[in-house]
């Protein structure tokens, strides 16, 4: 059976192998020069600087860093860009090694020919699981991490922040989760929609579906989001960028902490004077007012990431037992 | 006699149609057999459920004296080739006969590569690009080589020519006479097979409408013509199986159970060919002018 699932699939092996090292030949080179950049600006000692405070007295920008942080972001920059691609990969990996493990074989009748050999379905499906599995596993790893390390730079810099909706989806644990959950929605699908394209249909619909469900419902309440709030007026102190957090709404609030100001930041000196000087009055903010935000922390970001992962993995072990239970059933 | 299948009211149903239904039959051990019907009459589906790839929804199904569904122990006794007799297309027939060998307990490498030597089956071109024969022939010995007891075959030579048809027949007689495998092979044409088999099973629509021996068969059957026959009783006849009329003469096709001594009637031999097609002609063909929206 290792050698029949190792035969099936060796040339979906060979274009991951590929894939894989085409990501190896295009972070590798590019993640060495933005770390050499990033050493030679003198950025690890400028980062240092910013501390842990949750509000910084410095903001980035200021004094010597602040060129040096400038110019990393605007070489950069683009960067950011390229790396949301990564994000449809375990979708792809989904969609060419789940979709057609059942819907190929019930597609072409092979599922005849192999299920009436001397082996179980349940043993058929359980090799066959735990390969392609276990393959699929290893390439999201080495993919999660390598992408981790490709961004440490562009987070540290400010000029992304790992814990954001995307960053925060292609690295690390949570590429794991989402490729093994794309593999096993595909041979789900294969086992409802014994059709190579309805089942690729499905998995891509159902992935969709369900990242965008979590993401944007459940994410930003696995843990009780935090406040920080800072003077409108007086002295310049701002949210640490370094810290990494995940800033999930912000605005301005008056004295009765009504908001009267969504996605709006005001900050201006004591005495200002000039353009600006009545400091957002005219808007409605008033004395007392004040900038809030709601966030998670950075420092929870492994957390996070070990939360979203585990509920992909329970998905993963849902699928599959639903998977091996459907092809009991199929003739 | 060993049974080799035994099937009891046995059904199968797909949502609310029945594939198969209150089929009861009997194969004994070492006959070559046909499993004779028309597109859609329920062969496959018999199959199936005797190489346990479906669970009946009535009636029981045994094979060896045990049910076959998910049970792994008799599918190494079944040797089973489905319709269109597909195989791994990007396998070479070396690779399949690996295949086989990594699946099954029993298996007997040497018989299928002798037997594809034979037949000249290229070793390690990929096995889509057969023709469709050779491609039969390859199914056929992966099947052959976990030697079976029963080999279970679903319409083989549907998709070969005349001259392919008749070699993958010979082949396969030459291979089961020697070890006195029990074979059953479907076909919607019986002179495919009329040749090779010694038991006949004629399935329609959904059900089993005459099984046994072919020599049982043939002798039980006698066709009559008379006088226009206006449903008596006649002497020594069974059952009418088929009769068809003119104003003044009657042919039937009946079963006998003695000899028909009635002068008013002459007695012919039937071949099985016009006996088979007789049932399945009986075989009420299920008319729905509602669903089309024509009259009836």
């Amino acid at each position: 059976m290792i050698w029949l699932t190792w035969r099936q699939h060796r040339k979906q092996a060979l274009f991951t192998a590929i894939g894989l090292a085409v990501l190896a030949a295009l972070i590798i080179p590019t993640g060495l020069a933005m770390r050499g950049t990033f050493d030679r600006l003198g950025l690890t000692d400028c980062v240092a600087k910013l501390g842990t405070a949750q509000l910084s007295q410095t903001p980035i920008g200021a004094g010597t860093c602040d060129a040096a942080f400038r110019e990393f972001n605007g070489q950069y920059r683009v960067f950011g860009m390229i790396g949301v691609l990564f994000l449809f990969l375990p979708l792809v990996v989904g969609l060419f090694w789940g979709a057609p493990l059942v819907a190929r074989e019930i597609e072409q009748g092979t599922h005849r020919l192999v299920w009436t050999q001397g082996i179980s379905r349940r043993h058929w499906a359980l090799v066959k699981f735990g390969m392609v599995g276990a393959a699929t596993l290893v390439a999201s790893a080495l993919y999660g991490f390598g992408v981790s390390w490709w961004m440490t730079p562009l987070s540290q810099a400010g000029q992304l922040t790992r814990f954001d909706v995307f960053y925060f989806d292609m690295q690390g644990l949570a590429p794991i989760g989402y490729t093994l959950f794309a593999v096993a929605l595909g041979v789900f699908a294969g086992t409802v929609w014994p059709k190579v394209l309805p089942a690729m249909a499905a998995t891509l619909a159902g992935f969709v579906g369900v990242r965008v469900a979590l993401t944007t419902l459940a994410r930003p309440n696995y843990l009780p989001a935090e406040t920080l709030t800072y003077p409108v007026q007086g002295a310049i102190v701002q949210p640490n960028t370094a810290l990494g957090d995940w800033v999930l709404s912000h605005g301005v609030r008056d004295a009765a902490g009504k908001l009267v100001a969504a996605n709006a930041e005001i900050m201006c000196p004591p005495n200002a004077t000039g353009p600006g000087a009545s400091c957002g009055a005219d808007m409605g903010v008033g004395a007392g007012s004040y900038n809030w935000q709601l966030f998670q922390p950075g420092s929870r970001f492994w957390a996070f990431q070990g939360i979203e992962t585990g509920i992909f993995l329970v998905l993963v072990v849902l699928l599959a037992y639903f998977a091996v239970r459907r092809i009991r059933r199929i003739s | 006699m060993d049974m080799v299948l035994e099937t009891d009211q046995l059904g199968k149903r797909y949502g609310g149609n029945w594939a198969l239904r209150d089929c009861s039959l009997h194969l004994p051990a070492g006959r070559v057999a046909a499993l004779v019907g028309p597109n859609g009459a329920g062969k496959s589906t018999l199959l199936h459920l005797a190489v346990g790839l479906l669970r009946p929804d009535a009636g029981t199904v045994r094979i060896f004296g045990e049910s076959p569904y998910a049970n792994t122990s008799i599918l190494a006794d079944i040797g089973f080739v489905a319709q269109d007799t597909p195989v791994y297309r990007d396998f070479s027939a070396t690779e399949l006969v690996t295949m086989g060998g990594k699946l099954n307990e029993r298996w007997d490498a040497t018989l299928a590569r002798t037997r594809l030597a034979q037949l000249g089956i290229p070793p390690d071109k990929p096995v889509g690009r057969l023709s469709g024969g050779q491609r039969a022939q390859v199914a056929l010995a992966l099947a052959l080589a976990k030697r079976p007891r029963l080999l279970l075959l679903d319409e083989p030579v549907a998709s070969l020519d005349p001259l392919a048809r008749r070699e993958f027949l010979q082949s396969l007689m030459g291979s089961v006479a020697e070890a006195g495998t029990t074979v059953l092979l479907s076909s919607h044409l019986l002179a495919d097979l009329e040749r090779v088999c010694d038991h006949v099973i004629v399935l329609s629509t959904a059900r089993a409408r005459l099984s046994g021996s072919v020599d049982e068969i043939v002798d039980g059957h006698r066709q009559l013509v008379g006088p226009r026959h206006g449903g008596e009783p006649i002497r020594g006849v069974a059952e009418i199986v088929r009769a068809s009329h003119t104003d003044r003469q009657s042919t039937l096709l009946v079963r006998t159970n003695g000899s028909i001594n009635d002068p008013a009637w002459t007695v012919h031999e039937v071949t099985l060919e016009d006996l088979i097609l007789a049932y399945l002609a009986d075989g009420d063909t299920n008319t729905n002018h509602e669903a089309w929206g024509v009259p009836a």
